[in-house]
């Protein structure tokens, strides 16, 4: 197949592109033609059915590289899609034509770099709000000056959302940025007549901390950090999907037995932060006894991982080449143990809302996700699974070993709250599944390798809970980073979010939020 | 005599008015329009109050003519009601006329002025006719000069000779069902003298009453706007000059309303239930579309014309009921029946008219009436704002104003049906009490959103324009009428015995002591209640006032038989005493009190912490009446909703276009069919058309010549 | 009996004993470094391979900015001579800014909580003070969404910029008497985010901070003992003893 894809290419694509193949790291490099990247991309997402990642833009010396990062279902590997143009021009044609789930990362493209994409219909006002900053800053070159766009700052005081809506009485309605109880501050613009959400329009970036900014010119172990914190609910995947991509930019191995906690504690975290979600799906329709046992759970959860690492977030234990700390086996089986106590509460606590009807009637048919837009969206994860798009990256893409386990990848039709709901639970009792497996065959010996940093540039990726989280990293020959960035899962989510909410009544909409796990600080970065 | 003198200076004044407009400059005929509009309007009053003081009914024969009888003017208690009202809604709405047509909402203000003057005398004549042809004449000529004055008053080329022309139309095929209904009941009586009629009529026919009814009901009904007739009103009501809407919906009304209550219960007194239910009916289902409609529309004077026929379906529905009541020989429910029927009629003057005024004032300056567009209008114009709020309470039938008063005694009317023996018309009065309570429930959302998204708020349209509290010009109107609907609301035990003579020979019975028992009397022979019942009532606080106040009291308190003696109960005038005790008292104790050392500290309103709130993120009219349209959706489908997406490069939409278009139930299912048959009619006749509307006008007269012929033939026969 | 009521009572009570007892629970907190005197090598060490500058050296003794610890264990794991640390979670402190709160609130509070930048982390752990472990409502505490019923705001996260105006509004909607709880590293010193140009260095540039809880996150009983002394139920703790005598005598 990949080898058949390098002859595709040259067949269909010759004098327009080249192609490059890496066969250790199952790696397609296609370079092309600025006039021709727009039908490749859509060739590869639409025709060849790759899944679309992230596009990295590259500000090099003389030029700029745009490099889009397309993966395939099991066995058929990555293509990069490489364009370049000199640093006086700032246009590329944009893909969102044919691949829409490159829509968002092409306005963050936009504000951060000052490129445009001639063709996209919706650039502007995106991670720099317009109300907030001038026009022309562009926070992601290395010329920019923080302190000159801030001492200049003059925000555009006429600034209106961009309203669609045609209606006598459409109104738009804020939500936000600070709008109920315990939430992540977001801004949402509904429009409206009055009962149903027209158009939902996300004002995301309220938290934007240019966390990719500030990692450019680190040490890989510092910027390490940034990776965990910047979005702390599923910090052992972001840092994990970081430390790979250190390693592989470095050509280095883990020890095994590093490779199986790490395994351990990531399915540990995804086990806590799912029922962390169901938590908020019960609590978002109300049912006060489920979402205190939900509660419980996920405190138990925090608690195990606290005692096990000494953090609840599971913070500390990640470096590149391996684990900080070594985790005693006994620990992890007892630590293993009592997640098996959780997992068969929560499976009780399923088998009831199975038929608790006034739980049902809030979640099925709501927040309809059909097939075809899920994955013209790119959704990732739970989202995308419940809505029959079953990628899990830990299939198709093994690392870190995944690729021994036994385990299932969850996937329902309906595309409903509903489904989604039941995607988490059967997610938590696959966890639970592989952690066994973990545990039962732990390799011994050390967790941690040094390694010579050396320069280059790799993707890392994991199956975050929330979804796929595909991190680039470049370092310099002293192991520096030089540049930085991050698709995570709920940037993706977010984007398709409003296929969801749309026509559906506002007392849905806190349930459609909570049914689709979005995390605002992991898109915001 | 005095009457006599009134009348004559009455109609004088509207003649020497009209000529002084058509001799004066174009400068002056917003004076001459104000001095002769207003002198005119007092002397309807006087001529009105002189028949109700002295309790005497007048009555002036004019010429004999040849075969059709005497004409004959005439002003019983009736009569004397509503040229009292007509005269207090005149006066005022003369004001407000001539302050805007000196700002410039009329092109043409001597033809205006001679029109309006023209009008008011026809009202006056329709009021005062005393036999079916000089009532017929008079009602045509009210209705030639209102079509007139929508055409002459129109500002823009927008389809409003159209609408004039269907409000002709309109007017002349109810004119000539209600000629119909004359001729026949002229022709059962053999004359056309009304005093002759009333004599005669109980001894018709079943199948001719019922044909009288139907013909006169549904014909005045049009004036009025009864459903299915009414589809014009709200049409009329948009094309006329914001200067003439006050009088249209504040005296023209009125006519409809008249004209029905002189023929069913004045002329014909009701001799079967089933008319009066059918009115009953008609009346509630004509309230409940028309606050429907009003509650879901956006443009102002839409909403107000919607809210008339909703007003005139609860007078109906009174009305209907006060018939009911006569035909089973319920004097005394009758009598509060048609009382309260009255009543509201007389409060739906004053507030609308008040409304009209300050929709007006608010479309001459902000230069729109869609209340999507409008907001925030209390910081520019506060005054009128409070004077327009005074209206909103008032429709919304809040204590203790007029609407309450009013809308309480219909209900209260409803609930007496315990007393008909029928089970089907007790239930038929039981849905209608439930319809009109819905109705008034919907009315108070209907202006909440009214006064909420038009005068509250943020300003939503052209932020930059400049907008002045409203001059003197609109504000006095507005205050006299507001003052009209606080009095009428706060003193029921005054207007309940004024209008009594009035509702009496309909009846048969006096409302007055049945309603108003006299609290205040000293002497217990005055007194028909027990005297161990009225000590109960004076420790409640019932004679308070007593030694200065004149009257009976200020309670309305309807007496029952034996083992229920006390069937309702109000006083809106106590309640307002304890209203401002106990409003006052709170602010007193907390702000006075409680609080007194505190420092008041006024924040901005919590957004959400958004940089800026715009006024696009407010709450729309539509968005606040969505839910009433969601609910009656099923039952009335008023509106399709076409929702049409557009979307570029697959998943990009640019737009997303909804279009409502609204459907009234009536029209599609009675006049649609119709239209399209007298479509097929008119094209056959298509030579008579000569696309000019002074001849339709003569048409519609040569019909009513063409009738009135007839009948000559008939009766030299 | 609905099913959801009888699960509610067989599963019981889990509420902690805190703060009438002390939790024992394991897991609860993540703890803090903690001053303490260590030989000259070692604390170089530490000085030299924390990320975000928490130990500093004053007369031989390594002291400890627990404002700016994140977590990191750098100090713990992989070292030869690891740090002193501590697994208390009482870690509500008097801000610099206002020393001697006293007590402003009779009855129960209603906090506003503020996310101004927050990673997940600290939020997710004031969800949990709402879950039956910790149930804050016994207390009577209770979260509001609007700021105008709140006595107390909590905030977590660095203040981004983007938020700032947001959180300037949000203070100023607070009706008198109100105290402010900073809760996470991020609000403190700005944590890892510190150095970013759309973020503050802590909220503390932005509002008068009351009372501070380090931790990154703080665990739901610190916030929760934040709130207390906030409501002047419980006294503050000094985390850093030997430093503002260092200080002291420093300046």
């Amino acid at each position: 197949m990949e080898l058949g894809l390098k002859e595709q290419v040259k067949e269909r694509w010759a004098g327009h592109a080249k192609c490059r193949y890496d066969d250790r790291s199952d790696l397609c490099e296609i370079t092309c033609a600025r006039a021709s990247l727009a039908e490749l991309c859509g060739w590869l997402f639409i025709d060849k059915d790759f899944n679309f990642a992230n596009l990295i833009v590259e500000e090099m010396p003389a030029a700029w590289r745009l490099r889009y990062i397309f993966y395939g279902g099991a066995g058929s590997g990555w293509v990069h899609v490489l364009a370049s143009a000199l640093c006086s021009e700032e246009t590329f044609p944009s893909i969102v034509k044919f691949v829409h789930a490159a829509d968002w990362h092409e306005r963050e493209a936009e504000d951060m770099f000052g490129l445009t994409f001639e063709g996209h219909p919706r650039l502007g006002d995106f991670i720099l709000h317009d109300d907030a900053w001038q026009e022309n800053v562009d926070p992601m070159r290395h010329h920019f000056d923080p302190q000159m766009a801030i001492r200049y700052r003059k925000p555009a005081a006429d600034w209106r959302p961009r309203r669609i809506v045609q209606e006598s009485g459409a109104f738009v309605m804020p939500v936000g940025p600070k709008y109920s109880g315990v939430t992540e501050s977001v801004h949402f613009l509904l429009e409206t007549v009055g009962e149903d959400v027209i158009r939902f329009m996300p004002r995301l970036f309220y938290k934007w901390r240019a966390i990719e900014k500030i990692a450019e010119g680190k040490p890989a172990d510092e910027v390490l950090l940034l990776a965990e914190r910047f979005a702390a609910t599923t910090a052992f995947a972001h840092g994990l999907a970081f430390c790979q991509a250190v390693e592989t930019a470095c050509a280095a191995d883990i020890p095994p037995r590093a490779a199986g906690l790490r395994v351990f504690l990531a399915e540990l975290e995804r086990l806590r932060q799912h029922a962390g979600a169901i938590q908020e799906i019960c609590e978002s329709t109300a049912l006060a006894v489920a979402a205190s046992e939900a509660g419980i759970f996920e405190e138990d959860l925090l608690r195990i991982s606290g005692e096990l690492t000494g953090h609840r977030y599971l913070f500390g234990m990640l470096a590149p080449g391996g684990l900080l700390l070594d985790l005693p086996d006994n620990d992890c089986r007892q630590a293993l143990n009592k997640s098996q106590a959780v997992l068969k509460q929560l499976d009780n606590l399923e088998t009831e809302l199975r038929v608790s009807s006034s739980f049902l009637d809030r979640l099925e048919e709501v927040g309809y996700v059909q097939q075809q837009v899920a994955a013209a969206y790119g959704l990732l994860g739970p989202v995308a699974r419940a809505s029959a798009v079953a990628h899990d990256l830990r299939r198709e893409q093994p690392y870190s070993g995944y690729s021994q386990f036994r385990f299932e990848v969850p996937s329902e039709q309906e595309g409903d709250g509903y489904a989604r709901l039941r995607v988490l639970f059967s997610e938590c009792r696959q966890s639970v599944h592989i952690m066994e497996q973990t545990v039962a065959a732990m390799p011994g010996g050390g967790v941690l390798e040094s390694f010579k940093p050396r320069e280059g540039a790799a993707l890392g990726w994991v199956e975050a809970p929330r979804g796929a989280a595909f991190h680039w990293v470049r370092l310099d020959e002293r192991g520096f980073v030089t540049r930085y960035h991050v698709a995570p899962p709920s940037f993706a989510n977010w984007h398709g979010f409003h296929v969801a909410v749309e026509n559906f009544a506002f007392q849905d909409f806190p349930i459609m939020l909570a049914t689709f796990d979005l995390s605002v600080a992991e898109n915001d970065r | 005599m005095m009457t006599q003198a009134f009348i004559i200076a009455f109609l004088s004044l509207c003649g020497a008015g009209a000529l002084l407009a058509v001799a004066m400059p174009r400068t002056r005929q917003g004076s001459i329009l104000a001095v002769t509009g207003c002198l005119a309007a007092i002397a309807l009053m006087l001529a009105g109050s002189s028949t109700l003081i002295s309790g005497e009914n007048f009555l002036q024969p004019l010429w004999e003519l040849p075969n059709l009888g005497r004409m004959t003017i005439g002003i019983d208690q009736l009569s004397a009601v509503f040229l009292l009202v007509t005269g207090l809604v005149l006066f005022p709405a003369s004001i407000f006329a001539s302050s805007h047509l000196e700002r410039g909402a009329i092109s043409n203000g001597s033809l205006f002025t001679v029109l309006l003057l023209a009008l008011y005398a026809a009202i006056g004549l329709v009021f005062i006719a005393g036999d079916a042809l000089s009532f017929l004449l008079a009602w045509e000529a009210m209705s030639i000069f209102s079509y007139l004055l929508i055409v002459a008053s129109r500002q823009q080329e927008d389809g409003k000779a159209n609408s004039g022309f269907l409000l002709l139309a309109m007017g002349e095929a109810g004119t000539l069902a209600a000629v119909l209904g004359f001729l026949l009941l002229a022709a059962g009586a053999g004359s056309l003298d009304f005093s002759a009629i009333q004599g005669t009529s109980p001894g018709l026919g079943s199948g001719l009453r019922w044909a009288v009814f139907l013909l006169t009901f549904f014909g005045f009904g049009v004036k009025a706007g009864l459903v299915p007739v009414n589809f014009w009103l709200p049409r009329a009501y948009t094309a006329a000059s914001r200067a003439f809407v006050p009088v249209l919906a504040g005296a023209t009304l009125n006519l409809g309303l008249y004209g029905i209550l002189r023929v069913n219960a004045g002329l014909m007194p009701a001799t079967d239930a089933a008319p009066g239910l059918v009115a009953l009916v008609i009346g509630t289902l004509t309230a409940l579309v028309g606050i429907l409609y009003a509650t879901t529309d956006n443009d102002l004077k839409v909403i107000l014309a919607h809210s008339s026929i909703e007003n005139v379906g609860i007078v109906v529905a009174g009305f209907g009921a006060g018939m009911v009541f006569v035909a089973t020989n319920h004097p005394i429910p009758a009598a509060i029946a048609f009382v309260a029927a009255l009543y509201h009629l007389i409060n739906h003057s004053f507030f609308k008219t008040l409304l009209f005024f300050g929709v007006g004032e608010v479309e001459k300056q902000t230069g729109t009436r869609d209340l999507n567009n409008l907001g925030g209008l209390i910081k520019w114009m506060p005054l009128a704002t409070l004077a327009f709020l005074v209206g909103t309470l008032s429709i919304s039938a809040l204590p203790p104003f007029n609407g309450f008063v009013s809308e309480w005694l219909t209900l209260q009317t409803m609930l007496r049906s315990t007393e008909l023996s029928s089970a089907a018309v007790k239930l038929v009065f039981a849905l209608a009490g439930a319809g009109l309570a819905l109705t008034a429930a919907l009315a108070v959302t209907c202006f909440v959103r009214v006064f909420a998204m038009g005068f509250l708020g943020m300003r939503r349209l052209n932020e930059n324009r400049q907008l002045l509290e409203a001059r003197a010009g609109t504000l006095a109107p507005m205050f006299i009428l507001a003052a009209l609907c606080l009095g009428f609301g706060l003193l029921p035990t005054y207007v309940i015995p004024t209008l009594s003579p009035a509702v009496a020979p309909l009846a048969g019975a006096s409302a007055s002591d049945a309603l108003v028992p006299p609290f205040f009397a000293s002497d217990p022979a005055h007194s028909a209640l027990p005297s161990t019942f009225v000590k109960d009532f004076h420790d409640l606080g019932a004679q308070i006032g007593q030694s200065f106040l004149p009257g009976r009291g200020l309670v309305v308190l309807h007496r029952g038989g034996e083992e229920n003696p006390v069937v309702f109960a109000m006083s809106t005038s106590y309640m307002a005493v304890a209203l401002i005790v106990l409003l006052g008292g709170t602010y007193v104790v907390i702000r006075l009190w409680l609080t007194r050392r505190r420092k008041l500290r006024q924040r901005k309103r919590w957004d959400g912490g958004i940089r800026r709130l715009l006024p696009e993120m407010t709450y729309t009219a539509t968005g606040f009446s969505n839910p009433v349209r969601v609910v009656f959706d099923a039952v009335f489908r008023p509106t399709t909703v076409e929702d049409t997406r557009e979307t570029v490069t697959r998943h990009f939409r640019t737009a997303i276009l909804r279009e409502q278009e609204r459907t009234h139930p009536v029209d599609k299912l009675v006049f649609h069919p119709v239209r399209a048959a007298l479509l097929r009619v008119a094209r056959a006749l298509a030579y008579l058309h000569q696309g000019r509307l002074n001849t339709y006008a003569t048409y519609a007269l040569a019909a009513l010549a063409a009738v009135l012929v007839m009948y000559l033939i008939q009766a030299s026969w | 009996m609905s099913p959801w009521v009888i699960k509610g009572i067989r599963t019981g009570i889990k509420t902690s004993a805190y703060p009438r007892n002390a939790e024992t629970a394991a897991g609860v907190t993540p703890g803090l470094p903690v001053s303490s005197q260590m030989d000259t090598g070692a604390a170089r060490a530490l000085v030299d391979i924390c990320p975000t500058q928490v130990f500093t050296i004053i007369n031989g003794r390594v002291n400890v900015d627990v404002d700016r610890c994140i977590h990191c264990y750098r100090c713990v794991r992989g070292v030869e001579q690891p740090a002193r640390w501590d697994s208390t979670y009482e870690w509500g402190v008097e801000s610099n800014q206002k020393k001697n709160l006293l007590p402003a609130f009779r009855k129960s509070i209603n906090i506003c909580v503020v996310d101004a930048g927050d990673c997940g982390s600290c939020l997710n752990e004031v969800r949990q003070l709402s879950s039956p472990y910790y149930n804050i409502h016994r207390l009577g505490f209770f979260i509001t969404p609007t700021p105008r019923h709140a006595d107390v705001l909590l905030v977590v996260g660095p203040g981004t910029d983007h938020m700032s105006l947001a959180l300037q509004k949000i203070y100023n909607a607070i009706p008198t008497p109100k105290r402010v709880v900073a809760a996470g590293v991020c609000a403190l010193s700005g944590g890892v985010f510190a150095e970013s140009f759309t973020c503050s260095e802590g909220v503390t540039d932005i509002l008068p901070v009351d009372v501070e809880v380090p931790g990154n996150p703080p665990p739901p009983l610190a916030i929760l003992h934040g709130l207390l002394v906030a409501a002047g139920r419980k006294p503050p703790v000094d985390l850093q003893p030997g430093s503002s005598q260092a200080n002291a005598t420093g300046e």
